[in-house]
């Protein structure tokens, strides 16, 4: 096993005589301190700055509408699940509760199919739509495994992060809301984290280089961004 | 695995008959009898041959209202001289097992915890009160038939909410009712029968509120003037009993909860049991490359991330409050890294049972190299400031000093461990992940002080730097169409990234990692295949080694008590679980 042996006459030297007259241990101390100086602001002032939070970041949930990026076994999934197939702008979820079942704290959800109330010979009929779909946020703890689950990438975690409310009302949003949320999001910076096919892609960045905020916590020397492996362009 | 060696375990049933040895794959299980218990524990304690002297576990499981006996104590120890482990299982009959503290001190705590959550007697303690809740609590939470939502009797009216008198319905309105919460009086109580013999004249609360105390401990120190004669510790007020919940979780939901324990190296939570799980499974050896690599870089980072924020409040503390500035500016670099990675930034839940959730994203190993490029000037920078500071000497060197003995006795791991020079690292021993095939050093220090405490942190940053950048050359090299998550060729064996139908085999085990804090061990018993374990115990490696608090501070001033608690470095979630 390799070992180092650290201590006081082992890896350090005690304070020589000259040091302790001349209080040579401050002045090397002083040096350090002085030398910050003269170096930028790094404080993040918020709420004027804001940071963005990285493509991955996991926040408050959203519901995503078909909007022609789904994945290829979509349709099969709608089939086998009885859901009337949705048209564009509706909500891609199937009712399937896989995100429920996910989640380690289930009673965060509440999901409801009902069949659609139409004659026999009409083509939808015995068909089911979401009918329900309550989350209470405040029992959750943004782990992302419902997101994992889910089968048509409809449950997915945007970034938003602020969730105050003056009461615990505020934290259960329903289906509209939470379909808002994640249109909005997906207008915003769905390009960034998904690619036509509802994956994440290799392209996906670490975050946004052009976030200023970001830059200035680095010391305004943030890193460059590069391809991870040797045959990723 | 570092488990006794056949042969050596041979030896041992052929010399003592009443040895059982239980069929076990994973782990080398042996049952005693509990009449021979104690002499069989001092024999292996002492021999020559074995020195299991080192304490890490000692825990029981319930096997439910109709077996019987009911409960079983489950002893986990070590040998330093050969580096191996052994798990020792004994019924307690009677809801009574002797108690191990003539043999280790380090079980004072351990058999307070199993009294408080079993229910367990244990012949010959010393003080037997409960650890976590207040004395006059009527339940052992973690009995079979105790409710996973407790029993909710009490009426907090505060939790009904109603906005602008309309009655809320469904999921906005919460019951009224919640389970048991201590009074001011059971406070007391609990106060009282912790320190039952007073020895001076005052006891000193220290917490639970304090910042000084890192968190929500409660110290009592017996003091005599200016020294401390006597000192327990109350904690529990973060106890949120993840054992009990994991019971009903499957193991990719338990990692969720490892998060909110050590939330200061999330990432090193998760990894306990993510090892312990694949241990369980035997998939440990065939977890993709990728993953490996990346699962060490994380942990050597979150290790980096919470050596930093020790630094920083260890400092302050001691009234360096620059350093706190300093170590947080890197910090801030080191969690938008994590946040870029991972999607989250403190309570991570990156890794799984059989590799990481996703691949690293664009651009990631080039800004962790950009990162781990600038550290070591950083951290020259800090120790110009403090290492040879004559205050910082004058605070640190030869302060409550922690002998080797005690490391043994108590069961300490982690740096605290290694600075009383024990050179005890289950990177080393146990090789999980990609730690066999890279290169680093453990460092060691000479006497225990806290100085070396302090030293032993500083290098195995340095340590940890080396580790990274080990980890970025290899995965440099690796493809993007590398796996970064085990699929198991048995049709059987079914693992999942989003944890629905994990399940886990019959069999126990004991595995862990090596933590900042020491070693978080995870200890795994089922019965029979299922997706929930049976018995999920958390070996918390931040709670033993808070234990030693209560005998390093006596005859100490009280002032020293801050720079104990920083370099023992405990955090509350973790020791309360
Ligand atoms: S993020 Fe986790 S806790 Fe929250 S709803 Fe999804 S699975 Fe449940
Ligand atoms: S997993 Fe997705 S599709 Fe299924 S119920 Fe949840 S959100 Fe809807």
């Amino acid at each position: 096993m390799g070992i180092k042996k650290v201590g006081l006459n082992r890896n350090v030297r005690p304070q020589t005589l000259a040091e302790k007259i001349f209080f040579l241990d401050f002045i090397k101390g002083l040096k350090t301190t002085i030398k910050h100086l003269f170096r930028k602001v790094i404080t993040v002032d918020f709420p004027y700055e804001v940071v963005e939070p990285t493509p991955r970041f996991r926040g408050v949930h959203g519901l995503r509408n078909v909007d022609g990026t789904e994945k290829d076994d979509f349709d099969a999934w709608v089939k086998k699940l009885k859901i009337k197939p949705p048209e564009k702008g509706e909500t891609r979820c199937i009712a399937c509760k896989f995100c429920q079942a996910a989640c380690p704290v289930p009673d965060i959800f509440e999901i409801k199919a009902k069949k659609l109330d139409v004659p026999k010979d009409h083509p939808h009929y015995g068909l089911k739509v979401l009918d329900v779909f309550n989350m209470d946020l405040g029992k959750c703890m943004f782990c992302g495994l419902c997101t994992l689950a889910c089968p048509t990438i409809c449950i997915i975690h945007t970034d938003i992060y602020d969730l105050s409310t003056y009461s615990r009302r505020g934290w259960v949003l329903d289906k509209e809301k939470l379909s808002k949320i994640a249109d909005d999001f997906i207008a915003r910076r769905g390009s960034e984290k998904y690619d036509e096919k509802s994956e994440w892609p290799d392209y996906q960045r670490l975050w946004n280089e052009a976030d200023l905020a970001r830059a200035k916590a680095w010391e305004n020397n943030p890193p460059k961004l590069g391809p991870n492996y040797a045959d990723q362009t | 695995m570092s488990w006794i060696s056949e042969e050596r375990l041979k030896k041992l049933a052929e010399r003592f008959g009443f040895i059982k040895i239980v069929d076990n794959p994973q782990a080398s299980v042996i049952e005693v009898p509990k009449e021979n218990l104690i002499d069989f524990l001092k024999f292996l304690k002492e021999d020559e041959e074995y020195q299991f002297k080192m304490f890490i576990d000692w825990t029981v499981i319930d096997h439910g209202k109709k077996a019987d006996p009911r409960f079983q104590g489950v002893l986990i120890l070590m040998s330093p001289k050969n580096w191996e482990r052994i798990i020792i299982k004994v019924w307690a009959t009677d809801e009574r097992l002797p108690s191990l503290i003539p043999l280790w001190k380090g079980a004072k705590w351990a058999e307070r915890e199993a009294w408080d959550m079993f229910g367990i007697k244990f012949d010959g303690h010393e003080n037997l009160v409960r650890m976590f809740l207040w004395e006059t609590y009527p339940y052992h939470p973690l009995r079979k038939d105790f409710p996973v939502r407790g029993y909710e009797e009490v009426e907090l009216p505060s939790l009904n909410e109603k906005e602008r008198f309309d009655q809320l319905e469904g999921m906005m309105n919460y019951s009224r009712k919640h389970t048991a919460l201590p009074t001011l009086e059971d406070l007391e109580i609990t106060q009282k029968k912790r320190m039952p013999n007073k020895k001076s004249q005052m006891v000193l609360n220290w917490g639970p509120l304090h910042p000084g105390t890192h968190g929500t401990i409660w110290f009592l120190f017996d003091m005599e003037g200016e020294y401390i004669k006597d000192c327990d510790i109350i904690i529990g007020q973060l106890h949120r009993g993840v054992e009990k919940l994991a019971e009903n979780l499957n193991v990719q939901q338990i990692i969720t909860y490892t998060d909110r324990m050590d939330y200061i190296a999330a990432i090193n939570e998760n990894h306990s049991v993510c090892i312990a799980g694949e241990k369980l499974l035997g998939i440990h050896e065939k977890i993709p490359e990728k993953a490996k690599y990346i699962r060490t870089m994380m942990a050597e980072l979150s290790r980096i991330n919470s050596h930093l924020l020790w630094l920083g409040t260890y400092a302050l503390d001691l009234g360096a409050l620059t350093m706190f500035l300093y170590t947080f500016r890197e910090r801030e670099k080191l969690m938008d890294i994590f946040e870029g990675i991972t999607g989250a930034r403190f309570t991570i839940n990156y890794f799984r049972v059989g590799g990481v959730y996703a691949d690293l994203p664009y651009g990631a190993l080039d800004a962790i190299e950009h990162f781990i490029k600038e550290l070591p000037e950083r951290i020259n920078d800090y120790e110009t400031l403090l290492t040879r500071n004559r205050i910082w000497l004058k605070r640190n060197i030869d302060v409550c000093i922690i002998p080797e003995e005690d490391v043994y006795e108590y069961g300490l791991t982690g740096a605290v461990a290694r600075a009383s020079g024990v050179p005890y690292d289950l990177r080393k021993i146990d090789k999980y992940d990609a730690y066999g095939e890279v290169e680093f050093d453990i460092p060691v220090g000479e006497k225990g002080d806290s100085y070396d405490r302090y030293l032993v942190r500083m290098e195995e940053i340095r340590q940890s730097i080396r580790i990274v950048e080990q980890c970025v050359a290899k995965l440099r090299k690796m493809s993007k169409n590398d796996p970064f998550f085990y699929e198991p060729e048995d049709k059987k064996m079914k693992i999942t990234i989003d944890g629905r139908g994990t399940k886990l085999k019959k069999g126990e085990v004991y595995a862990g990692a090596d933590n900042p804090r020491g070693e978080l061990g995870v200890y795994i018993y089922m019965p029979k295949d299922g997706i929930k374990p049976y018995r999920f115990r958390l070996r918390s490696g931040a709670f033993y080694n808070l234990q030693v608090f209560t005998k390093a501070i006596i005859g100490r001033p009280l002032a020293d008590a801050i720079t104990l608690l920083s370099t023992i470095d405990p955090v509350v979630g973790e020791t309360d679980r």
